[in-house]
């Protein structure tokens, strides 16, 4: 069957790589494969894709693969595999999974039905219990599931549904048709992937892209968004993203959908339950949310009813959703759906509920729970793969996915025919199916490779929206069912082919459906505190940074001779010290003391941990900060970590990253909306200036600072050249307290900080009702009012000292206040013991 | 007979407690045998909102919620409950265990009462091959339901050691088998391990036990706090039988059933989250007497 591909068809002339590519891609005996058919001739849509692919020069496929791999390290696409700290970066395959918009048309049709049915099924198991009573689906096929949720049977889904969204993992089998592998129906991921895919690969490939007419996934996203407001009771929703949080394997799709929907995207801790309703805690208060989009599973949503242990859920939620109070999506208790037990009755349901048969077949499968199903199973064990009847694993067969009775040792054989003989419940066996290949680029040619498609499908108030596309996983084993992103699997976008130019958006809202709002709801107390501290990690990292610099770099004062005087480098290494970013002593030579300053490992205030901490303070950022933004934190990051080989190799990382570092001020100046995030960004980075200023004015500036003392102060501060420009005499004590702690005009002076953190306290808003003036405001004011009166000759050591205590404590207040249930805050516990 | 239970349960907290949502299951069931006369629990401090609803279980079960400050947690429950039951012999006839099984797995039934609600693994019962394996020695080819479930009480009662102090609410299960330790809870989900492990629906049972026991028998392990023990489905005909593998009885007028679930974390009589004190420490003092 291999080597024949391509006779049906004419090679075009001047095509003689597409010919190539055709003939040299060995498809894998007896499976089926999407770009060359049964009858051994390429498909249509994938002639005219790799016509037009094969029209570039090899360099410039090269170049643009290269670019889309780019562009996901940068943009920061990643993933976790199980059991990983470390993100990876999302493996793409480069050649899109193509399918023939008729074709497509089937599958849509077929992924609509199903929904339809599941959604039916739930509807009625979790009301009425009239199919399990008829004996159409077997009591044991539900209860056994961890999914089946006790504690909403008979609760009406607030919102309508169960399933706002659903997913089927699909492959073509043996018999050239797609099959259904799995449903999803619990939270299905992929569809935050699906969309950064398409992103990447229409950018590498703009041209192509736009001459193989693709279908558009954004509509299907409007659709989704649209439904799920729609699907609160108030015009105006409040909607969120309920993540496990930064160590969730599929954080960044979280992410990058809640970004992209315009969700807030939430940890349990930021919620809470108050009366009948779930709120956000804001900066503002608690805030009424209105529809939470879930990426917990169902028993970890509330640890009151449900698994007492998980941390990710919300204490109450569960009464709240009975009393209607809350809309979730998809309802807790609906991955019931997704176990292989209910498979076989499917096909009898689908015409007992909608009167029509299943539109697209699935795996045949036999329940063990059924005495002859398991009788036939048990008769033939070598001809099934056995997977468990509810969750991903086999019960007593763990880690080893699906088990192949003819791969076990004799006696595992015989713990298996006993496992099924005593629970047969707790299995099924399933027909042994090869799915269809399709054709990935490895090293210049075209190689067969099986593939799972995970289709999207969205419940909107005009019937089920289907994604035209969807999330591909290509294995690099030959059994694609075991395919997760783990194991050495790739991504590919997937591409709806039509003939036909496409419309570039169908679904855009009529102006009458949308009202202008300026600013985006009030910021969770979470992401205030996580941006607080992004902008103290960075202005902290700079200050290192600028006191590093300070030891390598001669003061600029010609008269020195050069060399930083021994006093002033005692005073920078014992200031390097107290921050944790160095432990040598100041014997050390300055160049030593630098470099480890500059990237110790294990010093937690070196700039690079500094780096590093901002950097995951910004992962739990990520729906908040620009593309851009991140990048440049990343970069940081990459360059502190590399080697520096000698003294100018320290001062030009320094220099370099203090340059990154004016862009990312400079981007959050320019990009960031006004709104209360950009607030906190800016009091973070104000709050630590201010204390850092103080400190370096207390060594540099105190009573017995000598003038190479102050140069480097003025260095460090940045203010070399505003001094010069104001004083003909070097540098005394007096002017440089002034210019430094006093001066109002100095963006980097003390003053000129506390003067900006007030102007941001009296823009946010007031927590309590009683009109007094709030902490944090009132702690501001004060010491704006005595840096406005105070003069140079009145400071000294001890009061810079107080000066410092007081901007630390402000600070805090700003913390305490605002992120009351930050990380110091104690989480909600479990109350213990039972007698 | 009548028993009047009391139930007081007591958290303190080392540092203030600024809110608590709890769950109480402290209403004894008016069913399997026993009529609840009377019932009052009397929360300290006074909550902000008590609702009481009904569980899937059909477990009585009322949400409490507090947001005054508090060190100090105190939850009084008080009933009358009137027992009166049979226990069906030792050596009564029932079904062969397989086929006890094969009847679960075809139910038609997913309400509380069915027994394939008990068939499964739950949170705090996980299925352990070496706990089953234990289990299977006493159901031998064809043997009564019965008849293997009171052997099997029988070795748990002999080969386990009951020791208060061995165990927490959190010690996993493949732990207990292994050291041969624990208390009612313990034996309780060991039992129901066995049996689910081989197919058999077996449910976990809350309750109380007499203080002090009739003329001239031995105190019960278990009496002065709340107990547990097994329930385990005989077939239609039987229906649900209690087993206390704690003390090597079957269930008859000296227990008193609070709630029926799939284990512990079904029925705990009090349950909850709060904020603030990390430290807290738990009392809990049970009182049954026999009125007549």
């Amino acid at each position: 069957m291999t080597g024949q591909a391509g006779q049906g068809k004419k090679p075009r002339p001047g095509n003689r790589k597409v010919t190539q590519w055709t003939r040299d891609y060995e498809r894998l005996p007896g499976i089926p494969d999407e770009f060359i058919a049964q009858d051994g001739t390429p498909r249509e849509v994938w002639t005219r894709f790799f016509d037009a692919f094969g029209g570039l020069a090899p360099a410039d496929i090269e170049r643009r693969f290269g670019s889309a791999d780019r562009h996901l390290r940068e943009a920061g696409v990643t993933y976790r595999a199980p059991g990983e700290i470390a993100d990876r970066i999302w493996p793409l395959s480069h050649v899109p999974l193509l399918i023939d918009d008729s074709e497509w048309q089937q599958i849509s049709a077929a992924i609509t039905q199903r929904a339809e049915l599941l959604e039916r099924l739930l509807t009625d198991l979790y009301g009425d219990g009239k199919l399990v009573a008829s004996g159409a689906v077997p009591a044991a096929a539900i209860a056994g599931s961890p999914e089946y949720l006790r504690s909403v049977c008979g609760v009406r889904p607030p919102g309508g549904k169960y399933l706002s969204f659903y997913a089927a993992d699909l492959g073509r089998g043996p018999d050239g048709r797609w099959w259904v592998l799995g449903d999803r129906t619990q939270a299905p991921s992929g569809m935050g992937y699906a969309l950064e895919n398409r992103l990447v690969l229409s950018r590498a490939f703009t041209d192509l892209y736009k001459s193989m007419n693709v279908e558009r996934v954004a509509p299907f996203f409007e659709a989704f968004r649209d439904s799920l407001r729609a699907s609160a009771d108030r015009d105006e929703p409040r909607i969120g993203l309920l993540t496990p949080g930064p160590f969730s394997e599929t954080y960044f799709e979280h992410a990058t959908l809640a970004r992209y929907l315009g969700f807030l995207l939430v940890e349990g801790d930021d919620l809470a339950v108050s009366g009948d309703r779930v709120h956000i805690r804001t900066v503002a208060g608690l805030k009424r949310l209105d529809v939470l989009l879930r990426r917990v599973d169902s028993n970890s949503l509330d640890p009151l009813e449900l698994d007492a242990s998980s941390q990710l859920g919300v204490p109450g939620l569960i009464d709240v959703i009975r009393k209607n109070g809350v809309v979730v999506a998809n309802m807790p208790g609906s991955g019931v759906m997704e176990a292989r037990a209910l498979l076989g009755f499917l096909p009898s349901l689908s015409e007992k509920l909608l009167g029509e048969k299943l539109k697209m077949p699935h795996i045949a499968t036999w329940w063990c729970g059924q005495k002859a199903a398991r009788e036939e199973v048990l008769s033939r064990l070598d001809d099934f793969v056995i997977e468990g009847a509810y969750g991903q694993s086999v019960p007593g067969f763990p880690g080893l996915g699906p088990v192949l009775a003819a791969d076990l040792s004799p006696s595992e054989r015989e713990r298996l025919r006993t496992a099924i003989s005593n629970r047969g419940i707790d299995y099924v066996g399933q027909e042994q199916v090869k799915l269809s290949t399709t054709p990935v680029w490895d090293n210049g040619r075209l190689a067969p490779r099986p593939f799972v498609l995970r289709v999207f499908a969205a419940a909107t108030p005009n019937g089920w929206s289907i994604m035209p596309g969807g999330f591909c996983r290509i294995a690099d084993q030959p059994d694609a069912r075991a395919v997760s992103m783990g194991a050495g699997a790739r991504a590919a976008d997937v591409w709806v082919v039509s003939d036909k130019a496409v419309v570039a958006s169908t679904l855009l809202p009529s102006v009458e459906t949308v009202r202008i709002r300026r600013i985006a709801g009030w910021v969770p107390s979470r992401a205030a505190d996580n941006l607080f501290w992004l902008g103290r990690y960075l202005e902290r990292a700079e200050s290192t940074l600028r006191l590093v610099r300070a030891l390598s770099v001669p003061q600029r004062d010609p008269g020195k001779g050069g060399a930083t005087a021994q006093q002033s480098v005692e005073r920078i290494q014992r200031l390097l010290v107290t921050w944790g970013a160095t432990s040598l002593t100041a014997r050390s030579q300055p160049a030593k003391i630098a470099a480890q300053a500059l990237q110790g490992e294990d010093k937690f205030g070196s700039a690079l941990s500094l780096v590093r901490a901002a950097q995951r303070t910004a992962t739990s950022l990520r729906e908040r900060l620009s593309p851009d933004a991140w990048q440049v934190i990343t970069e940081m990051a990459e360059r502190l970590a590399q080697e520096v080989e000698d003294d100018d190799g320290v001062v030009s990382a320094a220099e370099l990253t203090l340059q990154e570092l004016a862009s990312f001020a400079g981007l959050a100046q320019e990009n960031m909306n006004r709104a209360a995030g950009w607030r906190f960004l800016e009091m973070g980075r104000r709050a630590e200036r201010a204390i850092n200023t103080t400190r370096f004015a207390r060594q540099f500036a105190c009573d017995e600072a000598s003038s190479d003392d102050l140069d480097v102060l003025l260095t460090l501060v940045d203010c070399q050249i505003t001094y010069r420009s104001r004083y003909l005499v070097g540098p005394l004590l007096a002017p440089v307290r002034d210019l430094v702690v006093l001066d109002p005009y100095n963006p980097r002076s003390v003053a000129f900080q506390v003067s900006a953190l007030n102007d941001h306290i009296a823009h946010l808003p007031a927590l309590k009702e009683n009109g007094l003036m709030e902490r944090p405001q009132r702690l501001a004011i004060a010491l704006q009012s005595s840096l406005i009166t105070g003069e140079a000759s009145e400071l000294h050591t001890k009061s810079l000292f107080a000066l410092e205590q007081d901007l630390l404590t402000l600070a805090d207040s700003i913390g305490s206040h605002y992120f009351p249930h930050g990380s110091s805050a104690t989480r909600p516990e479990k109350l213990t013991g039972l007698a | 007979m009548i028993y009047d239970i009391r139930h007081v349960t007591t958290y303190s907290y080392e540092s203030p407690v600024s809110f608590a949502r709890c769950s109480l299951r402290l209403e004894p069931t008016s069913s399997d045998g026993q009529q609840l006369v009377s019932h009052s629990v009397e929360i300290k401090p006074h909550p902000a909102a008590r609702t009481t609803r009904t569980d899937f279980f059909g477990t009585p079960t009322e949400s409490v919620l507090i947001e005054n400050p508090h060190r100090m947690l105190r939850i009084d429950s008080r009933s009358r409950v009137d027992v009166s039951r049979t226990a069906p012999g030792r050596g009564d006839d029932s079904p062969a265990w397989e086929s006890v099984r094969e009847a679960s797995f075809g139910s038609s039934d997913l309400s509380a009462a069915s027994p394939i609600g008990y068939v499964f693994a739950s949170p705090l019962v996980p299925m352990l091959e070496p706990v089953t394996d234990y289990a299977s020695a006493s159901f031998s080819k064809g043997r009564g339901i019965l008849a293997c479930a009171v052997d099997l009480m029988h070795r748990i009662r002999t080969e386990f050691k009951y020791d208060s102090k061995a165990t927490v609410i959190s010690t996993p299960l493949q732990e207990v088998l292994e050291k041969r330790h624990g208390v009612c809870q313990d034996f309780a989900h060991i039992m129901i391990a066995g049996m689910r492990g081989l197919g058999l629906p077996a449910a976990y049972v809350s309750g109380y036990l007499r203080t002090i026991p009739p003329p001239g028998k031995a105190r019960l392990q278990g009496a002065d706090a709340t107990h547990a023990w097994a329930s385990v489905w005989c077939g239609k005909t039987l229906g649900w039988v209690g087993l206390d593998p704690t003390n090597d009885i079957l269930v008859e007028n000296d227990h008193i059933i609070l709630a029926v679930g799939r284990d512990f974390s079904d029925v705990s009589p009090v349950d909850g989250v709060i904020v603030g004190s990390r430290k807290q420490k738990l009392a809990v003092a049970v009182d049954v007497l026999l009125v007549e």
